[in-house]
């Protein structure tokens, strides 16, 4: 059953009851409706991974941040993020990055855990940076505000928080996470190289790195259909629809079967080591490739 | 990370787009600083051009780049610690003017300058960034006769698929022909054009096309690069901003142009490596890379180690 879906190409199709929509292979050419579809499963997988009882932090050692409500929102995360999307135009890449942004907020800031307290600032915030920091269109601060329903004064707090924990590195390329966290150790504006210590950073280096990844977003895109693609399988039933990749795609095969084990989990520790193998990876294709040249 | 008590301020050095650049003193190095000072604005938060610019500049490590060595946040504003440079690119040359007649510079400064330009855009381009406003006022100098890029605030990232590519990018005077017809799948060779009028305008010391608005600016392009057509530049017609009536015009011989407005003889190393730059069709305009390739700057690369 699963070839015959598969042997079409794009498009809707039923399966078992649910309609199965065949995504296309890149995520800027996918519909915006149905990225936020699919963030919003991840966004909602993750807080149900950080509530869980067995790994949710006691209450005495959780701290405040600048993210929290006293209560949850009174509007779930698809249909909160539907409105920013649409009130605030969104861009494809806005919507991926504030996906990234998750990544890169736990990294440089561990008080900073996704949950329902805290899920509705972050993604107003991650928004208004990533459309100011990369898209030629944008809005003011006034306007995202209204549109997330927060006074305008919080969201410029909440924008110069994000920017100043993540050190300005908002760009959503495969080492920026990495340098960041390097640059909290090192208590730099810009990380070091020859502090002691500190790893090999010219194998970070864009310059000596051709290919060098900046398709951090599309890895991400196909994680995500991934993990949370199936209808059964997402803990938010916001839209009842199953989302598969095109088989043709390229499939992210070293990651493929680890995720599979830990089903529906995006859990900032194995996702780590995941990510920090591959890099360790791409750097010695890099090493070698750079030597030729 | 640095705090504004480490700094002393000292005189104002100009306005910016977004911000008030002045002189600053680190008072534990004894080194100059440039500070810019950037206002919180409480409708628009962070400006868009502070986050760009500090965001891209942070990567950008390269001695033909101005550095951004920190930003330091107070109560309502953002100051950003930038490397001092003495001078820039535009004032430098409105300096030689004698009278009311501008004068270019040596054609071995000329050489120098170019060659830094280029190798602080190879630096951006290969780093995924393009600068969109080079012009003369962004280029810094110093006493030593080095050449930076600064003013990263209209610059962006590529590689990210963006579906709004703006238009309305670079300074009117060194803005390439497709973008003024209304491309918005423009690349790297949008900041090539640029580099093509800032080297002829630092031969004869005037601007190459200073146009009024995007028309005029496009009519002065044609009136010495040529018309555009479909066998020059496939695709050129269904530009959106593409006017089938415009007077058709042939080229004119650029060094003609030129010669008049400088005594060294302008030679055809030169003169060739100049069309490199300005070709109307984007794909034909030399990379940055290629560029510094040209035999025009032979005596350069073949001293590099």
């Amino acid at each position: 059953m699963e070839t015959s879906v598969r042997e079409h190409s794009e498009g809707i199709h039923e399966h078992q009851g649910i309609p199965k929509v065949i995504l296309p292979a890149e995520f800027y050419k996918c519909s915006r409706t149905d990225l936020v579809v699919l963030i919003s499963r991840m966004l909602v997988s993750l807080i149900a991974i950080n509530e869980n009882s067995t790994t949710k932090k006691p209450d005495d050692q959780i701290t405040l941040t600048r993210y929290h409500s006293k209560v949850p929102p009174n509007i779930s995360i698809f249909n909160y993020f539907i409105r920013l999307t649409k009130f605030s135009s969104l861009e494809h890449c806005v919507l991926m990055t504030s996906l990234y942004y998750i990544d890169l907020l736990q990294t440089a800031y561990p008080d900073f855990t996704l949950n329902s307290l805290t899920a509705h600032r972050f993604l107003l915030t991650a928004t208004t940076v990533a459309a100011k920091g990369l898209c030629d269109s944008f809005s003011t601060n006034a306007h995202y505000a209204k549109v997330g329903g927060v006074r305008c004064h919080e969201l410029n707090i909440l924008e110069n928080d994000f920017l100043k924990r993540v050190n300005y590195r908002i760009i959503p390329r495969d080492h920026n996470i990495t340098l960041c966290s390097i640059e909290q150790k090192q208590k730099k504006f810009v990380a070091d190289k020859n502090a002691p210590g500190s790893f090999d950073l010219d194998s970070y280096s864009y310059v000596s790195r051709p290919k060098s990844g900046y398709n951090v977003l599309d890895k991400y895109y196909r994680r995500i259909v991934q993990l949370v693609g199936s209808f059964n399988a997402s803990p938010d039933k916001s839209k009842k629809v199953d989302y598969v990749l095109p088989s043709n795609i390229d499939k992210d095969t070293e990651s493929g079967p680890q995720i599979q084990q830990q089903k529906g989990t995006l859990s900032p520790n194995s996702h780590y080591s995941q990510k920090r193998n591959s890099e360790a990876k791409d750097t010695n294709i890099y090493r070698k490739r750079s030597k030729p040249d | 990370m640095s705090s504004s008590s480490q700094f002393k301020q000292l005189e104002k050095l100009g306005n910016g787009t977004y911000a008030t650049v002045y002189k600053g003193l680190n008072k534990t190095t004894g080194v100059y600083v440039a500070l810019k000072e950037v206002k919180l604005d409480s409708e628009e938060g962070t400006p868009s051009t502070a986050i760009r610019e500090i965001s891209l500049m942070k990567e950008l490590k390269h001695e033909n780049i101005v550095r951004l060595y920190d930003v330091i946040h107070t109560e309502n504003k953002l100051t950003l610690v930038f490397e001092f440079m003495d001078n820039d690119l535009k004032k430098y040359m409105d300096s030689r003017t004698v009278g009311n007649t501008p004068r270019g510079l040596e054609l071995n400064l000329v050489k120098y300058f170019q060659w830094q330009l280029l190798q602080g855009l190879a630096f951006c381009h290969e780093s995924k960034i393009l600068h969109r406003d080079l012009k003369p006022q962004n280029l810094l100098i110093n006493k030593k006769g080095q050449l930076k890029l600064g003013d990263f605030g209209l610059a962006r990232a590529f590689g990210i698929p963006v579906n709004t590519f703006s238009s309305e990018v670079v300074t009117l005077w060194y803005r390439a022909p497709d973008v003024l017809m209304g491309s918005r799948t423009y690349s790297t060779s949008i900041d090539i054009w640029s580099c093509g009028c800032i080297l002829a305008e630092m031969i004869t010391g005037k601007p190459l096309f200073p146009g009024t608005n995007d028309e005029e600016q496009l009519k002065l392009i044609f009136d010495i690069m040529g018309t555009p057509n479909e066998s020059l530049w496939p695709g050129v017609t269904k530009l959106p901003k593409y006017n089938p009536n415009i007077q058709q015009r042939t080229p004119r011989d650029l060094r003609q142009v030129l010669q008049p407005h400088t005594k060294e003889p302008l030679d055809g190393n030169l003169m060739d490596f100049l069309h490199g730059l300005l070709q109307l069709n984007p794909d034909m305009r030399l990379s940055a890379k290629q560029a510094l390739h040209h035999p025009w700057f032979a005596e350069y690369y073949h001293h590099t180690p």
